[in-house]
């Protein structure tokens, strides 16, 4: 069992629901995204484009936070996902020092959003503590009741499908098959989890 | 995702709730679960038993709920204590019971009412059901005509154009078929315009099983990125395109559906020199060349082959086919003459015009549940940048004739006007003696395409002085602004805002304060104290979208895409009982009608409107609550058992759509008109009426067959004012609404183009602006500051700013001085109106320097 995301980069417009979806489920601080959508321009005018690039934790097979994390806070389910137990995390950030795909932010205990006063919404579930690094967990909560994260159920494109990329009959397998998946940087040999379609 | 993982359910148990809504944070209104937890909304989705969501939400939708709770929102009714008003002038307010406003008001009401009670006017740009039915009953009882005043973001040009061609409200296509899409100056399917979820998903599919998309846009947006084919075109110039294709078509290729014209249009119908029909005397229906017998004949006659093309002698009168003169039209716009004036070159125009016309696949057929259909996999789609300027009217008119010309006219793959038929009958369009298409009328009840009045007007939005549009909003402010040029017999005394942002999503600030300024009390029911509550006597807490008991926010008949693959009525329920003292405006509306004495005449005249009937009439001697308003209607129109708690427990009732109700063309008597004599009608009524009121009023619009003519903004290029500026739409933000909205205000923030002004790298190289750099850029009416996006993704004669930005209101912490006011840079005058529409053009001359 490896969960893992494909991200069809084809159908993917930049419309920042996954971004908005995430903000919502984790309830995460001011300045802390777990999901962004990156773009770009490619081109000269007029023939340039806009890029957009959705990213989030890789989930990686062989997770380097992992290794540099000197409290064992940071580790892999056997489902495959990497997550922060916050207990343990002494808010060090040798993790994001490693991470080569900038997944992890640290908290250091501001984060809301309406200037000298929180929400109700904020006092019943950010309740992250001081000092700890925070990243995507891919909606473990979810996916251990068999929902699937946020970012993939509200995308309007549907171009976000979550699964298990052990399973060579599901959807994120043959699609990482069928269509070519690719990781981002590949070449760090970390196997990420997520893989991208065009 | 795998098929064993499930989207939430509804999970109904004690402290852990999910309630069936819908979304307010654009028009759209799909429709949501709300999560609750211990009384507390944790998180927002899509309502996967919606059709416009199926389970999907933006990151509008998705961000809504952090604004519920936003500490800054109004708590309390508010009074002015500062008599000076003006732009930045603290109105001094001061806290005061719902009784003591409800005594104001009533007041304040009671007075105008004795005196003219078209005195008061109200603006609102609330949801469906409140805007069509409940707010109009409440205006016609008090009596003033002055209820519709809406804003200028609204697609003015497009109704009228639909209405006309189409005998619909708004412009749609079928995603699930079609093959070639040109959208023009819109981003229909990339999370934009009518039900943008659905909307979304479909283009998709229809992008992964192979659809071309052209967009057409001076701007590089979202969709522009995403197209098989981004064409930057000079802004306002998009009819002299959608003509050139038509020329191109029609003209050099030959490519046109003879079948569409001669049968299911009035492309066959015989024009004089006078530009009327030639009519058969006795029936005086519209008469056609019959090439099987060389004769006129009524065009309706059975069995005839209409001549498309030709000239005539008929009735000793020299005629020719509609369509004949349409090819006469656009033969003024060849590729070489369009290129100058779009920058769009000659063999692109030509190249797309022959892609568009084999992709057409004319004379085609697909069977649909059993039934043979012609198959047309094209569109052209046009929305607010194309259409957004003076004479848009005329870019949209050129726009449906495109679609026509090729058949893609509510068949499978083309284009389609939304709901043009009612679920099993419940509604259909009608027809004109000419055999035309007129709105059904749930649809088209608020214009007249056939028969005009010329009768001075006695509404700020001059009915009769633009017979052919429905939206008149910014008459309205023209009206109230100056000392009226339209001879009102009336100055307004009372405006009553509902929540709706009149001073953002509208022209110049400073205009915008002029007229607020002249009217002598203005009431505002507001989440915020806003840009308009500065000019406010009073202000009232509004309540928040996820507070509020709204039926059919989304009604099946104006803005529900057929791609929705259903009709359905739903609601919107309160998650959370509202903070504050904060109520939703109508219902005070509703107390004060009865404190004054005309709540029993707002009820009869609700039961004609909502059409209740039967037992559940409202009786006007008894009192009833909104909730068991809605009870009474939804029984009457769907059965006592589908009452207002079954709504509220199930979310929607859904009627599947049989094939002739996604694609009536073929099962419709009625034609869709290429060529609209009675502009001929429309225009001496408008004549004769400004002869009346003494106005001397440009009528050149009023013309039978689509144009292109240059707009304010395309002659107005000086050495000073070398630049457009145009506004473009982003998928996370939506008009002044959502600016305040903290998260989404963050995402802004970090976008690389949200708050900035978009200039050419090439421009910006010429003029020694640097990315980043704070820039000052100015037209005739204002002037804005921002930071410069150098990019390669937009026209180099045009500078982009996006969404309703740059708040200034005090009230609105998180979004003062956030962005870019693009609004601000646009004058009104009775000049850069569309005159058919009424429409204010949206895209003007500026000048940049740096800051």
């Amino acid at each position: 069992m490896r969960y893992g995301m494909v991200i069809d980069l084809k159908t993917c417009i930049g419309c920042n629901a996954c971004t908005m979806a995430c903000k919502a489920e984790h309830a995460t601080p001011a300045g802390i995204f777990y999901a962004k959508v990156l773009e770009k321009e490619v081109g000269k005018f007029p023939a340039a484009r806009r890029i957009f690039l959705p990213v989030l934790c890789n989930h990686c097979e062989n997770p380097i936070c992992r290794e540099v994390c000197p409290t064992g806070a940071t580790y892999k389910r056997q489902d495959g996902i990497v997550l922060v137990d916050y207990d343990k995390c002494i808010g060090c950030r040798a993790c994001m020092e490693a991470c080569p795909y900038w997944a992890r932010t640290y908290y250091d205990g501001d984060g809301a959003y309406y200037p000298g006063e929180r929400t109700l919404f904020e006092e019943i579930k950010q309740n992250f503590p001081e000092g700890v690094v925070m990243k995507c967990n891919f909606c473990a909560h979810r996916v251990d009741q068999r929902v699937e994260p946020a970012c993939v159920q509200t995308c309007p494109t549907d171009c976000r499908i979550f699964g298990d990329l052990d399973d060579p009959t599901s959807e994120v397998s043959r699609l990482v098959a069928e269509r070519k998946g690719r990781q981002l940087l590949a070449e760090k040999g970390l196997n990420p989890s997520v893989y991208y379609i065009e | 995702m795998e098929q064993d993982m499930v989207t939430p359910g509804l999970r109904n148990s004690g402290d852990d709730t999910w309630i069936h809504s819908a979304c307010d944070m654009c028009f759209a209104a799909c429709g949501i679960i709300a999560h609750k937890q211990d009384g507390v909304l944790v998180k927002i989705d899509g309502d996967p038993n919606c059709p416009a969501s199926e389970g999907n939400l933006c990151a509008n939708g998705q961000a809504g709920l952090i604004g519920l709770y936003d500490p800054s929102r109004v708590k309390t009714p508010l009074k002015r204590t500062n008599p000076k008003k003006g732009l930045g002038v603290d109105p001094q307010w001061q806290e005061i019971t719902w009784a003591e406003a409800l005594d104001i008001l009533t007041e304040k009401l009671t007075k105008v009412r004795r005196e003219d009670p078209r005195k008061l006017v109200i603006t609102s740009f609330d949801q469906i059901a409140l805007s069509y039915f409940i707010r109009p009953a409440w205006g016609v009882a008090f009596g003033t005509p002055n209820t519709d005043w809406v804003g200028y973001y609204c697609g003015n040009y497009l109704h009228a154009s639909m209405y006309l061609t189409n005998g619909s409200f708004h412009s749609d296509f079928d995603l699930d078929y079609c093959n070639y899409a040109i959208l023009l100056g819109n981003q229909q399917g990339f999370m934009a315009g009518l039900n943008a979820n659905v909307a979304a998903r479909k283009m998709a599919e229809a992008r992964k099983r192979g659809m071309r998309v052209v967009v057409v846009d001076p701007v590089g947006t979202n969709a522009a990125a995403k197209a098989d084919e981004w064409v930057p075109i000079r802004p306002g110039t998009d009819g002299a395109f959608i003509l050139s294709l038509i020329h191109v078509l029609v003209n050099e290729i030959g490519c046109y559906d003879r079948e569409f014209l001669s049968f299911r249009s009035n492309g066959a119908y015989l024009v004089g020199e006078d530009g009327h029909y030639l009519r058969e005397t006795a029936s005086s229906k519209p008469l056609v060349w019959n090439r099987r017998t060389g004769k006129a004949v009524p065009f309706d006659q059975e069995g005839i082959d209409p001549a498309l093309e030709g000239v005539f002698e008929v009735q000793g009168h020299k005629c020719q086919p509609a369509f004949q003169l349409l090819k006469k039209q656009v033969r003024a716009y060849d590729p070489e003459k369009v290129a100058e004036i779009t920058t769009i070159p000659a063999g692109t125009i030509r190249r797309i015009a022959k892609e568009f016309g084999e992709a057409a696949r004319i004379g085609s057929t697909i069977v649909l549940d059993g039934k043979t259909l012609p198959y047309r996999p094209v569109a052209v789609n046009i929305y607010r940048g194309a259409g957004a300027h003076k004479h848009g009217t005329h870019t949209a008119l050129a726009v449906q004739t495109l679609n026509m010309v090729v058949g893609a006219f509510y068949v499978p793959g083309g284009h389609r006007g939304v709901n043009l038929v009612g679920p099993n009958g419940r509604w259909s369009p009608g027809a004109t003696k000419e055999g035309l298409i007129t709105p059904p009328s749930e649809i088209g009840r608020a214009a007249r395409y056939y028969d005009f009045e010329a009768r001075p007007p006695e509404d700020m939005g001059l009915h009769e002085l633009f017979p052919l549009t429905t939206n008149r909003s910014p008459l309205y402010q023209l009206n109230a602004s100056q000392e009226s040029p339209f001879k009102l017999p009336y100055t307004p005394e009372v405006l009553i805002v509902c929540r709706r942002n009149l001073m953002m999503n509208n022209v110049s600030a400073q205009s915008g304060a002029e007229m607020l300024m002249k009217i002598p009390f203005v009431v505002t029911f507001s989440v915020h104290l806003d840009e308009v509550a500065e000019f406010a006597d009073l202000v009232l807490p509004e309540a928040h979208y996820l507070e509020r008991f709204d039926l059919f926010p989304n009604r099946p008949s104006h803005t529900m895409s057929p791609a929705t693959g259903h009709f359905y009525w739903g609601l919107r329920q309160p998650v959370i009982e509202p903070l504050g003292q904060a109520r939703r405006w109508i219902d005070v509306l509703y107390e004060v009608a009865d404190r004054m004495g005309f709540l029993g005449d707002v009820y009869r005249l609700m039961n004609v409107n909502l059409g209740i009937k039967g037992p559940y009439k409202l009786n006007p001697s008894e009192r009833y609550s909104m909730e068991e308003i809605y009870d009474r209607w939804t029984k009457s129109l769907f059965g006592p058992e589908r009452g207002i708690s079954w709504f509220k427990e199930n979310g929607y009732h859904k009627v599947p759509r049989a094939v002739e109700e996604r694609y009536p063309g073929p099962f419709l008597r009625a034609r869709f008109p290429i060529y609209y004599e009675n502009m001929l009608e429309a225009r001496k009524s408008v004549e004769k009426l400004s002869e009346q009121i003494h106005l001397k009023w440009d009528t050149s619009d009023y013309v039978p067959l689509a144009n292109w003519k240059p707009c304010p903004a395309f002659s107005d290029g000086t050495k000073e004012y070398d630049l457009y500026v145009v506004n473009y739409k982003l998928p996370f933000h939506s008009l002044s609404i959502t600016t305040q909205n903290p998260w989404l205000n963050e995402m802004a923030e970090s976008h690389p183009y949200a708050y900035r002004i978009m200039i050419n790298a090439e421009t910006a190289k010429r003029k020694e602006i640097l990315d980043g750099q704070e820039i000052c850029v100015e037209s005739v009416a204002g002037k804005v500051k921002g930071r410069a996006k150098v990019t390669q993704c937009i026209h180099p004669e045009v500078l982009g700013i996006a969404g309703v930005f740059g708040s200034w209101a005090k009230g609105k912490p998180v979004a003062n001085g956030k962005g870019v006011h693009f609004n601000n840079l646009l004058p009104i005058s009775v000049e850069r109106l569309d005159p058919v529409s009424a429409g204010v053009d949206s895209c003007i001359r500026v000048r940049v320097t740096k800051a």
